[in-house]
C-alpha cells in the first residue's frame, strides 16, 4: 500500500512539476509579446 | 481495473485538475465572456496581445475568487449534494493548498493586469476579487437572505474592467452594463435557489426561499426582472447602440419578463414540479450570452 501511494505522490508531482513548467513557458511567451505591443504603442 | 484505497487522500499532493476544478470554470466562462464584451464594445481597441492578456486577467481573477470561495465554504460545500463532491468537502485537497493557491491567483491577475493594461483596470479588478470574497461569501452570503442582491455586484464588474482596461476610463455603457448583470442575479439565482432550496436548508445558508419562502421568492423574481428589463433597453434609449440591439434586447426582455411571471403564477412547491423555475433558469443563462453577443454585433456590423 505504501509503494502505491508512493507511486502516486511521484505521478502527481512529475504531473503537476510539467503543468507548471508549460504554463511558466506561457508567462514568459506572454511577457515577451506583451513587452512588444507596449513598446509599439509608446512610439 | 482494481481502484486503491488511500489511507489519506488530503495527505497526497493534490491533482493538477482539482487546482482547475477550485477555479469555477464554467462560472469564469460567463465572466470571461462580460468582460470581453465589455472590451469589444469599448471605443479604443487595444492590441491583440493586451486585449487577450485583460481577459486572461479577468479569468484568473475569476478563478482566484472561486478558489478562496470554496477555501472559505469547503465545511458547507460538504452539506449540499450540489457542491459535496468539489476537492476540498471530497477531501482531495488540503485548506492550506486551496488558500495559497487563490491568493497567488488572486494577485498575479491584478499585477499582470496593471503591467499590462492600466492600475485603474487592475484596482477595478482587485476590488471585485475583495468584494466577492469578503463582502460576498464571508459577510453577507451566511447572514443575509439578500446577500445574493448586493453580492450581485461582484459578478458585475467584469464588463466595467474590460472597458477600463481598453479606455482608461469608465462611462454610461459599461455602468448600464454592470446594472444588467446586477439586476440580472437576483433573478437567476433565486430561481436556481427555488428548486435546490432544501441542499441551502440542509447547509444554514440563509437564501430567500429558505428564509422567506417560495412564494416570496417568486414575487421577488418578478419584481427584480422588470428593472433589469428596463436596464436591458437602456442603452438603446440613451441612443447608445443601434436599433438592432434595442430589437433584440426587447425580445429577449419580453421572453425572460413572461417566464419570471410564469414563475410567480407557479404554486408548486415540490421541486419536481418546478418547471417554471428550471426553465427560466436555464433561459437566464441563455439571455445574458444573447444580450452581450447583440451589444457586441450591433456595434461591429454594418447594419
Amino acid at each position: 500500500m505504501v509503494n502505491s501511494e508512493d507511486e502516486i505522490i511521484r505521478k502527481r508531482q512529475r504531473e503537476r512539476a510539467r503543468v507548471m513548467a508549460l504554463l511558466l513557458g506561457a508567462f514568459v511567451v506572454l511577457l515577451f509579446f506583451i513587452t512588444i505591443a507596449k513598446t509599439g504603442m509608446n512610439w | 481495473m482494481p481502484t486503491l484505497e488511500l489511507s489519506n487522500p488530503a495527505a497526497l499532493p493534490a491533482d493538477w485538475r482539482d487546482f482547475v476544478a477550485l477555479t469555477k470554470p464554467r462560472v469564469m466562462s460567463l465572466v470571461v465572456f462580460t468582460g470581453l464584451c465589455g472590451l469589444l464594445v469599448a471605443p479604443v481597441q487595444l492590441p491583440l496581445v493586451l486585449g487577450f492578456t485583460a481577459i486572461l486577467c479577468i479569468a484568473l481573477g475569476a478563478g482566484a475568487c472561486g478558489a478562496l470561495n470554496q477555501w472559505y465554504e469547503a465545511e458547507i460545500d460538504g452539506k449540499m449534494r450540489r457542491t459535496a463532491k468539489r476537492p476540498l468537502p471530497a477531501g482531495r485537497m488540503d485548506r492550506q493548498s486551496a488558500l495559497h493557491f487563490g491568493i497567488g491567483l488572486g494577485i498575479f491577475s491584478v499585477l499582470l493586469m496593471g503591467l499590462a493594461t492600466n492600475w485603474f483596470a487592475a484596482a477595478l479588478l482587485a476590488a471585485s476579487i475583495l468584494f466577492y470574497v469578503l463582502i460576498y461569501t464571508v459577510w453577507l452570503k451566511p447572514r443575509t437572505a439578500q446577500n445574493i442582491v448586493i453580492g450581485g455586484a461582484a459578478g458585475a464588474f467584469p464588463p466595467v474592467i474590460g472597458w477600463v482596461a481598453a479606455t482608461g476610463h469608465v462611462a454610461t455603457l459599461p455602468l448600464l452594463l454592470f446594472a444588467i448583470i446586477f439586476l440580472w442575479t437576483p433573478p437567476h439565482f433565486w430561481a436556481l435557489s427555488l428548486f435546490v432550496r432544501s441542499d441551502y436548508a440542509a447547509a444554514g445558508i440563509p437564501m430567500l426561499p429558505v428564509v422567506a419562502g417560495v412564494q416570496s421568492t417568486r414575487r421577488h423574481i418578478f419584481l427584480y426582472s422588470v428593472p433589469m428589463a428596463a436596464a436591458a433597453v437602456a442603452p438603446w434609449w440613451l441612443g447608445l447602440t443601434g436599433p438592432v440591439y434595442g430589437l433584440c434586447a426587447a425580445v429577449l426582455n419580453i421572453v425572460f419578463l413572461v417566464l419570471a411571471a410564469r414563475v410567480a403564477t407557479n404554486r408548486a412547491t415540490d421541486p419536481k414540479a418546478m418547471e417554471a423555475e428550471k426553465h427560466l433558469f436555464a433561459y437566464s443563462v441563455f439571455y445574458l450570452f444573447a444580450l452581450f453577443t447583440v451589444l457586441v454585433a450591433d456595434r461591429f456590423l454594418p447594419w
